[in-house]
């Protein structure tokens, strides 16, 4: 055994020995040799490099950009501290309490119009900036009012100060919007995926016809809390899309976002020369629907003239409802009001032409205006008696018309909105006042009492934590093409995106809207789907403190970050399925700017910022 | 011919009462599994896997081989009611199978080469194939294109610890059962002592064990502990299991110099999705990091979390349990009816609701997994303190005038330990699987750090497409709560008096 013994010690030291001559690179090895390989003619300075603490804010959906994020920051001297919320509501409470330095966020222009992209988020006092810098509010005011050839130069100033000079954000990427449906189920022609609206529910049909009225439709939704059903007082993803079907507005949006009256309220409409005045010629197929006992009738009130003026003007004035959240989207709107006198259509002529309102109102009517009424049930568009609305805004604003194809400027009813909301706004008491639209009123409960009147194709019954029974309008455009062709929808809220995805495949919904891009090739992979994807409107971007924390008084630390941002990475990650993107402008107006990662740009400011502390 | 004469329960109890005989059967089966598994991975996919295809093949042949040892095993039991040297000597060859990774067969034979089988000799053989494993582990790094800078030294170090215990392992087969030889003795000692720096469970083990059988003086059978690492040496399930708990240990200690942190942090977007390969040797996630690297990184958390939530409510709870077991009466009620409160909310809502409140970290999710346990832990303490609390030696110590303090901590408690330490090892388990599972609900540790409910929770977004980010977590997690679990019945039945083999 000794002699086992006195093989095995050497035996074991030239293992050893063997092992470390062995030519193992380690990382330091390779670091050096990559850095040899490099000009490395830059002189060495002794700088402060302790890394720079900085909490990164998001929520628990957007962990993978929170990550990449992260990464980056990390990789370039930032010690990230994650604050990583589970929904909506929690982020919000962490957002408005300022406890981040940057909060990942994430924007969509429905309207489809440049203003909006920059309106509500950048200019001060805007119902989503926390920003305040004057040289920018001027940029967005003078951009408002300029031509889609004027105000390319004008946003390129605006990205420059707001991105570059300032880096009140940093830009991540522009997204795809992508749905994906069961083809077995939907009609391949009736599914739209459109730029910047909302999917038009009233086109969806089924492959089998006779499944209309028996069959419900299935949607899903990932919030069952709606913030309201009033069109105005909500702005988000939990009622976009439902208040979109539910109310009626006076002009639309096409797939690549160009204003039209198809499928609107208005037959046509028409811009008079100095694009301030707008003209809209309504419909007079389209009644109000309500619910009565769980089920949707027809109230038997027309949606006309009265109506829009009443939701238009509600929409602009800040005070027509406690939380107001779209009056900033409709504070160019000056008046609203009817047009009697067929002398005015005909005394206007159109901006940018020759011809008159009056004609450009009736083009492709059957027949042409012989009477404008003011009352909204002697309209008969048969007989050639018409409502026209006249719109007029505070300056010249052409982009006015996107804002009119928004949710939030949905035609209610006057008389049941009044009815219902008897309150004084300025004392509302949210204990014991019930305005219209409030989502407990259509909760299953004892609180519901479904008070809504609406003018879309569809209306909602009664909802409950799992879905949400919507019936079609049967006063909505009947006998047109524009009429729901199925009774009932149901939308079903699922808030785990996998788990929407796995009740797709597995039947349970027919429609699921907004799939991830690294799931693309698993819905490719399933014979009985089809995914639609569309570059969208929505942008994300890292949205800097403006209170109490370091990257509020330091650029310098804010272009650090900004720097450090590489979207080539994340374009990487989502196998190509990303766009770059400067700022929220970036899908609809091209400036030509482009961020540009830079390690050393990222170091030069840190420096600057780690002397100036 | 005799076999004949035996009934045939007389030929079961030769065959159970002989360890190499259960450890053979063990080996055969486990090694079959693994041939079957490694083959039909070999053939499913395109074509044939010429590196998976070796292995089983090599696993193949290792099972027909212990199979006939097995059946050679079995036949000089029932003949003979003992195994032959020559037999034994096969345990020679079958050594061999360490080389392919097989421990079971490689852990049978060295239990076959050797009749007589000292408590350290075991020990000293799991140490061994403790270290080599955790070498192996680590020496797949050496495919990366470039190593840890502290890999050179933490190599080193692992080779020198498997060389202390390779020469123990020699010294502890001269050991004799029935004399002390100190010199011998403290030899081993302290190459195991220095060996057990890297973790390793065995080595510190054997080391304690042969210490305490020197302060004995070889007057008694042996320390307690002596007693119940012997009893447990013979059941290859928990021995297997305290062998990956003691390959992870070693694993988390040493990749501290072994293993890149930053390959399993930072985002390599030109590797998403990796095959498994040299280079990966489990692939990588859809951030491109290394799968191999995030799960060994990761078991330190797991394991820190894990026994650290096994400790706290141990103590805290077996504290409550020792007072209200030994005072009774009206502390008793206080303590065990607030208790019952806390018994009846769910362990894991619990959790939820202490990490929705305090925010989600490592230390809460400690702070949430104790305090669950805390109740099941009392009351399993104060059985045992009531239980032993009247037998004999209590109330003579209590005749004499010891202090309360005095007869709980030194006669009560060390008596009362043994069920405690048993549900610990099975709890230990419990509380992995629960940091796994909060992790995956994202109430865990922060999302890109390794921690193996993280690396699943994002492994099972791929099941379908990259099914490999989402089983070997699983399998990391379902071997570590096996093993605790496979420990944790041995320890039971090594501690139990009644099924002592003496």
């Amino acid at each position: 055994m000794s002699s086992k013994l006195k093989f095995a010690a050497p035996l074991l030291l030239s293992l050893s020995l063997l092992l470390s001559a062995c030519t193992l690179t380690t990382k330091n090895d390779a670091a050096s040799s990559n850095a040899e390989n490099k000009s490395t003619n830059e002189p060495v300075v002794s700088v402060d490099t302790t890394p720079v603490d900085i909490e990164l804010l998001g929520m628990s959906s957007s962990e993978t950009d929170l990550n990449i994020v992260r990464d980056q920051l990390s990789k370039n001297g930032f010690n990230v501290k994650l604050n990583i919320q589970p929904d909506y509501g929690s982020f919000k409470t962490q957002q408005d309490a300022g406890n981040y330095d940057i909060a990942l966020s994430s924007w969509t222009t429905v309207t489809g119009n440049p203003d909006y992209a920059v309106r509500s988020l950048f200019i001060t006092g805007g119902d989503y900036s926390i920003l305040s810098n004057p040289e920018i509010d001027a940029l967005i005011n003078k951009a408002a009012t300029q031509t889609s050839d004027e105000y390319q130069a004008t946003y390129k100033e605006f990205e420059e100060k707001l991105v570059f000079e300032n880096a009140y954000i940093a830009p991540l990427f522009n997204s795809l919007k992508s749905q994906v449906y069961n083809k077995e189920v939907l009609n391949q022609d009736s599914v739209r995926i459109s730029k910047s609206r909302s999917l038009p529910w009233e086109e969806l049909d089924y492959n089998d016809t006779s499944k209309r009225s028996t069959e419900p439709l299935l949607l899903q939704s990932s919030t069952p809390t709606l913030t309201s059903l009033d069109p105005i007082k909500g702005n988000d993803g939990s009622i976009n899309i439902i208040n979109t079907n539910q109310y009626v507005r006076i002009v639309n949006l096409t797939d690549d976002d160009k204003v039209t009256s198809e499928g609107s309220l208005s037959l046509n409409h028409a811009i008079g020369e100095g694009n301030s005045d707008y003209y809209f010629i309504l419909r007079d197929d389209i009644t109000f629907a309500k619910i009565q006992d769980k089920k949707a009738i027809d109230s038997g009130e027309r949606v006309g003239g009265n109506d829009v003026i009443f939701s238009l003007l509600r929409a602009k004035d800040k005070d027509s409802v406690p939380d107001h959240r779209t009056y900033t989207l409709h504070e160019h709107i000056q008046n609203v009001e009817l047009v009697t006198d067929i002398a005015a259509l005909e005394g206007q002529t159109v901006s940018g032409g020759s011809g008159t309102v009056k004609s450009a109102l009736e083009s492709g009517l059957d027949v042409g205006i012989t009477q404008l009424v003011a009352d909204k049930n002697e309209a008969n568009n048969q007989e050639g008696k018409y409502q026209v609305i006249k719109l007029t805004t505070t300056e010249p604003f052409p982009q006015v018309l996107n804002y009119l194809a928004h949710q939030s400027a949905g035609i209610v009813s006057e008389k049941q909105v009044k009815a219902i909301n008897t309150y004084d706004v300025a004392a509302f008491d949210v204990n014991k006042d019930i305005p219209y639209g409030d989502q407990n009123t259509v909760t299953e409960g004892n609180q519901y009492n479904n008070t809504l009147y609406t003018s879309g194709p569809y209306i909602l019954a009664y909802k409950n934590d799992y879905e949400a029974i919507f019936y079609k309008n049967p006063g909505y455009m009947k006998g047109t093409e524009h009429e729901p062709r199925i009774e009932t929808i149901k939308v079903k809220f699922i808030k785990d995106a996998d788990s929407a995805l796995s009740a797709l495949r597995s039947g349970e919904i027919h429609l699921y809207y907004g799939v991830s891009e690294t799931k693309f090739d698993v819905v490719k992979s399933d014979s009985k789907l089809i995914l639609q994807t569309i570059p969208s409107n929505g942008v994300s971007y890292l949205l800097f403190n403006t209170s109490n924390r370091p990257v509020a008084e330091s650029a310098d630390l804010r272009k650090a970050v900004l720097y450090s941002i590489n979207q080539d990475e994340f374009l990487a990650y989502y196998g190509g399925n990303k766009f770059k993107a400067t700022s929220t402008l970036s899908p609809l107006v091209q400036t030509g700017l482009e961020l540009v990662a830079d390690a050393a740009k990222v170091k030069e400011h840190l420096q600057a910022y780690q002397a100036s502390k | 011919m005799a076999v004949h004469s035996l009934r045939k329960s007389d030929i079961q109890f030769r065959l159970k009462t002989h360890a190499e005989y259960m450890q053979a059967s063990f080996a055969a089966l486990a090694s079959a599994g693994l041939a079957v598994i490694l083959l039909a991975s070999a053939y499913s996919g395109d074509g044939f896997n010429q590196l998976l295809g070796s292995a089983g093949y090599a696993y193949c042949g290792f099972t027909l081989l212990q199979t006939f040892i097995w059946y050679r095993i079995r036949q000089d039991l029932i003949q003979s009611g003992s195994i032959s040297p020559y037999v034994r000597l096969l345990g020679y060859p079958m050594m061999l199978s360490f080389a392919t990774g097989n421990i079971f067969a490689a852990a049978a034979a060295f239990h076959l080469i050797k009749q007589k089988k000292h408590t350290a000799y075991t020990l000293s053989v799991y140490a061994l194939l403790s270290t080599l494993l955790v070498i192996a582990v680590t020496a797949l790094n050496m495919l990366k294109p470039y190593v840890a800078n502290g890999f050179i030294v933490g190599a080193l170090f692992l080779l020198l610890a498997a060389g202390l215990q390779l020469i123990s392992l020699l010294l502890a087969s001269r050991l004799d059962e029935g004399r002390l030889n100190p010199n011998l003795m403290w030899a081993i000692i302290i190459l195991q002592f220095i060996a057990a720096v890297t973790g390793n469970l065995f080595s510190l083990f054997a080391g304690i064990l042969l210490l305490a059988k020197l302060r004995d003086k070889g007057f008694s059978a042996g320390s307690r502990f002596g007693e119940v690492l012997e009893r447990i040496s013979h059941n290859m399930a928990a021995m297997l299991g305290l062998l990956f708990v003691s390959v992870l240990l070693s694993l988390s200690i040493t990749s501290v110099l072994t293993f890149d942190y930053s390959l399993a942090i930072d985002n390599n977007y030109s590797a998403i999705l990796q095959s498994p390969s040299a280079q990966y040797p489990l692939g990588t996630d859809n951030f491109g990091r290394d799968l191999y690297t995030r799960i060994v990184l990761g078991a330190r958390i797991s394991l820190f979390v894990g026994f650290l939530s096994t400790a706290i409510p141990l103590v805290i709870g077996g504290m409550l349990g020792a007072l209200s077991g030994y005072y009774g009466k009206r502390l008793d009620n206080w303590i065990m009816r607030s208790l019952d409160i806390l018994y009846a909310i769910p362990g894991i809502l619990l959790a939820i609701a202490i990490i929705a409140a305090f925010g989600a970290g490592t230390m809460n999710l400690i702070l949430a997994l104790s305090v669950g346990s805390i109740p099941s832990y009392a009351r399993t303490m104060r059985a045992n303190v009531l239980q032993v609390s009247t037998l004999e030696y209590v109330q003579a110590a209590r005749a004499f005038g010891s202090s309360d303090w005095v007869i709980l901590t030194k006669h009560i408690l060390p008596n009362a330990a043994a069920p405690m330490i048993v549900q610990c090892t099975l709890t230990i388990g419990t509380a992995v699987i629960s940091t796994s599972s909060l992790s995956f609900l994202g109430l865990g540790v922060e999302p890109h750090i390794p921690e193996w409910g993280n690396i699943l929770k994002l492994g099972s977004a791929y099941l379908e497409t990259h099914s490999f980010t989402a089983i070997y977590p699983g399998l990391a997690i379902i071997l570590l709560v096996l093993s605790f679990n496979f420990l944790g019945d041995g320890l039971r039945d090594a501690l139990d008096p009644k099924i002592s083999r003496n």
